[in-house]
């Protein structure tokens, strides 16, 4: 099988994973009780009125007409409005997802980074002090509360040395008119940003450290290490471009999944950082039956994990080439 | 002339239970183009003995006396970073047992020997380098293009040739084939052994051939020495060790290997088991194992006695060679030493 047949059978995949996806989310959200005017029965004064709400958001239709719909709907590229907010979906959840995003790759970025050179280098100094203060640290990291890592965060950076802002996201005050760069890329944003995606790094920083230096110890005992060893190459090149190169395979899934994951965003790093992301609204929109902004975050975070695998699959082909086209 | 001389090397392993003596008072002597061939069990030392050499031990590896003189460098002093880009694949290069697992499985062939060539020779461009590697792989017999291929791309035997591309890439002083055939079908393996001596001697570098297998040693050695727990219990030219040897225990590893000539003789395997390197004593070590021990080898250690011309054998019975020559053919003589207690009364040297 060719690179290119490869592919076009993974994208097929995908997409049959998407629907199941879409059909999961839209059979779940409607096996919850009550519908969107549950939680404001006093809007509507008579049940004719309520009725009348229900019948506009085409809720008496029978499921399998509303799930037609709805399938119709999101390959028109739409998700509907939004029965709380009563205005488009998209409009409401790209801008929060956008914050998510840039938050949570920031986050990602650094945690994986320091985590893969971190745990090489612990899995390379096997038995020495400083693997062992290593693991301590990493997994005290782990296990503080996100909610507690960003208080004293906030505590040191903000009130002690009063380097960053408290919370928010900047200045640009929700213009949803601004296009990206002018968005994200402004020292303001980048002092917002910073300890939200400090507090990230820190919690995210456990599971690359540790996983790194598991697969490092296995790696270490493969001849080929010491092969390189004995054509006198500088330790650096064996550590970093042979042994930590084999060791970071397994690495790619987990990281892969992990992004994908958050890009649902953190309901407590955005809570304590006030941070507008969509974590918060997803929360929100479910306990409001707001089907179409639930579904809406709930599809945007089960695509990234789902694309996410697909990056990681053609990665490995360019990272392992032992891996065949199967 | 000589090119690596260990005189007196003690290379010990700590342990928690004290240091294992793997490579105990080690004297030997390798002339340029030469080819030595280390025999002796799992365990007995041999690949110590030879790693030494580039000081590719593990860390617990001490080297407690002795020196080892490379070509007029002394390599237990060496610093870290000469030892890197002097010594290791400049002067000395390996070919190891596995080479499918010796190679990086992420990057081919041709990229790690443009590497190792790049590392030690300046001034090499990366298409030079690549250009010797594909020199080499036509030499040894395989199809130049496929440098560009991955590890796990070759068989078992090419991919054996491919390391002794890698190891013959900056044409060293000392090659280090740590038993390069035993992974291999015996009809490839006799192939592989006459590529590598045949390149070996165009380059004219020496070799240790290290192998548990006295046959192949035999065919391809100048000289031999078998290594029995840490110790090197005799060497010789050879000629002298298959024809004329002296010590028991190279009588034994004789018989232990079939002569596909002589259907008659039946294989006569050593009894016993390798001896406990931690705190061994005094007294031979083969001793336990030995048909022909007497009380002195239980409890004093036989000191290096040279024979005729270079003919170096450590034991108390080793002027009584040709008697005992005789009586170790027999299956019997072997058989005994199963029956009898594990220490003679009165023997009091072991605790």
């Amino acid at each position: 099988m060719g690179l290119r047949e490869y592919v076009v059978r993974r994208i097929l995949q995908l997409v049959l994973t998407l629907w199941a996806l879409v059909t999961l989310l839209f059979v779940l959200f409607r096996m919850v009780p009550g519908d969107p005017t549950t939680r404001f029965v006093m809007e509507y004064p008579t049940d004719a009125e309520r009725q009348a709400r229900i019948e506009e958001l085409g809720l008496n239709e029978p499921l399998y007409v509303q799930y037609l719909e709805y399938m119709g709907q999101l390959l028109r590229g739409e998700f509907g409005d939004s029965t709380h907010y009563r205005e488009p979906v998209s409009q409401l959840i790209f801008p929060l997802f956008m914050n998510t995003v840039v938050l949570m790759f920031t986050a990602l970025l650094i945690a994986y980074t320091i985590g893969i050179l971190f745990g090489a280098a612990m899995g390379w100094l096997r038995g020495s002090r400083f693997e062992r203060g290593g693991i301590v640290a990493v997994l005290m990291a782990r296990s503080s509360p996100e909610f507690w890592v960003g208080i004293i965060l906030v505590w040191l950076f903000v009130f002690q040395f009063g380097l960053f802002p408290r919370s928010g996201i900047g200045g640009y005050g929700g213009e949803l008119t601004m296009n990206f760069v002018d968005r994200y890329v402004n020292f303001d944003f980048l002092r917002h940003l910073f300890l939200p995606a400090l507090t990230g790094a820190i919690v995210y920083l456990a599971t690359p450290a540790l996983l790194m230096r598991n697969t490092m110890l296995e790696v270490l005992k493969a001849d080929f290490v010491e092969m390189k060893k004995a054509e006198g190459l500088p330790e650096r090149t064996v550590l970093y471009k042979h042994a930590a190169r084999n060791s970071v395979l397994p690495l790619v899934t987990v990281a892969a999944i992990a992004t994908g994951a958050a890009m649902g965003g953190s309901v407590i790093i955005e809570t304590v950082f006030n941070w507008p992301g969509v974590g918060r609204e997803m929360v929100a929109s479910v306990s409001r039956n707001d089907y179409p902004v639930a579904m809406a975050a709930f599809l945007l975070m089960g695509t990234s994990v789902i694309v996410m695998n697909f990056v990681a699959d053609l990665a490995y082909l360019y990272l392992d080439p032992r891996v065949k086209y199967e | 002339m000589t090119l690596l001389t260990i005189d007196g090397l003690k290379m010990y392993y700590r342990s928690d239970d004290g240091y294992v003596r793997a490579a105990d008072d080690i004297n030997l002597e390798l002339e340029r183009g030469q080819t030595l061939g280390l025999v002796g069990e799992s365990g007995s030392g041999k690949t110590t003995i030879a790693r030494s050499v580039i000081r590719l031990l593990p860390d617990n590896a001490e080297v407690i006396d002795g020196s080892i003189d490379f070509d007029g460098t002394e390599i237990t002093e060496l610093s870290e970073r000469a030892l890197r880009k002097q010594i290791r694949w400049q002067e000395v290069s390996m070919i190891p047992q596995n080479a499918m697992n010796s190679f990086d499985p992420v990057y081919t062939v041709g990229q790690q020997i443009v590497q190792v060539i790049r590392y030690h020779e300046d001034g090499v461009s990366k298409k030079e380098a690549k250009d010797r590697g594909r020199r080499l792989f036509g030499e040894l017999g395989i199809d130049p293009d496929r440098v560009d291929d991955y590890p796990h791309q070759f068989s078992g035997g090419m991919a054996q040739r491919a390391m002794i591309a890698l190891a013959l890439c900056l044409e060293p002083k000392l090659i280090l084939a740590d038993e390069p055939t035993t992974a291999l079908d015996v009809v490839i393996q006799d192939r592989i052994l006459e590529t590598i001596t045949g390149m070996q001697e165009e380059i004219n570098s020496a070799m240790i051939l290290i192998t548990h297998d006295i046959s192949v040693v035999s065919e391809t050695s100048d000289r031999i020495a078998v290594c029995y727990g840490g110790r090197i219990v005799e060497q010789a030219d050879a000629e002298t060790i298959i024809t004329n040897p002296r010590h028991p225990y190279t009588l034994g590893l004789r018989n232990a290997f079939p002569d596909i000539g002589d259907t008659d003789t039946d294989l006569v395997s050593i009894p016993g088991t390798p001896p406990e390197l931690v705190d061994p004593g005094e007294g031979c070590r083969f001793a336990p194992r030995c048909p022909f021990a007497v009380d002195e080898c239980w409890d004093v250690t036989p000191q290096p006695e040279e024979f005729d011309d270079g003919h170096i054998v450590e034991c108390h019975r080793a002027d009584e060679a040709d008697e005992l020559r005789e009586r170790a053919e027999q299956k019997e003589t072997w058989e005994e030493v199963r029956e009898r207690p594990s220490q003679p009364q009165g023997a009091g040297g072991r605790r």
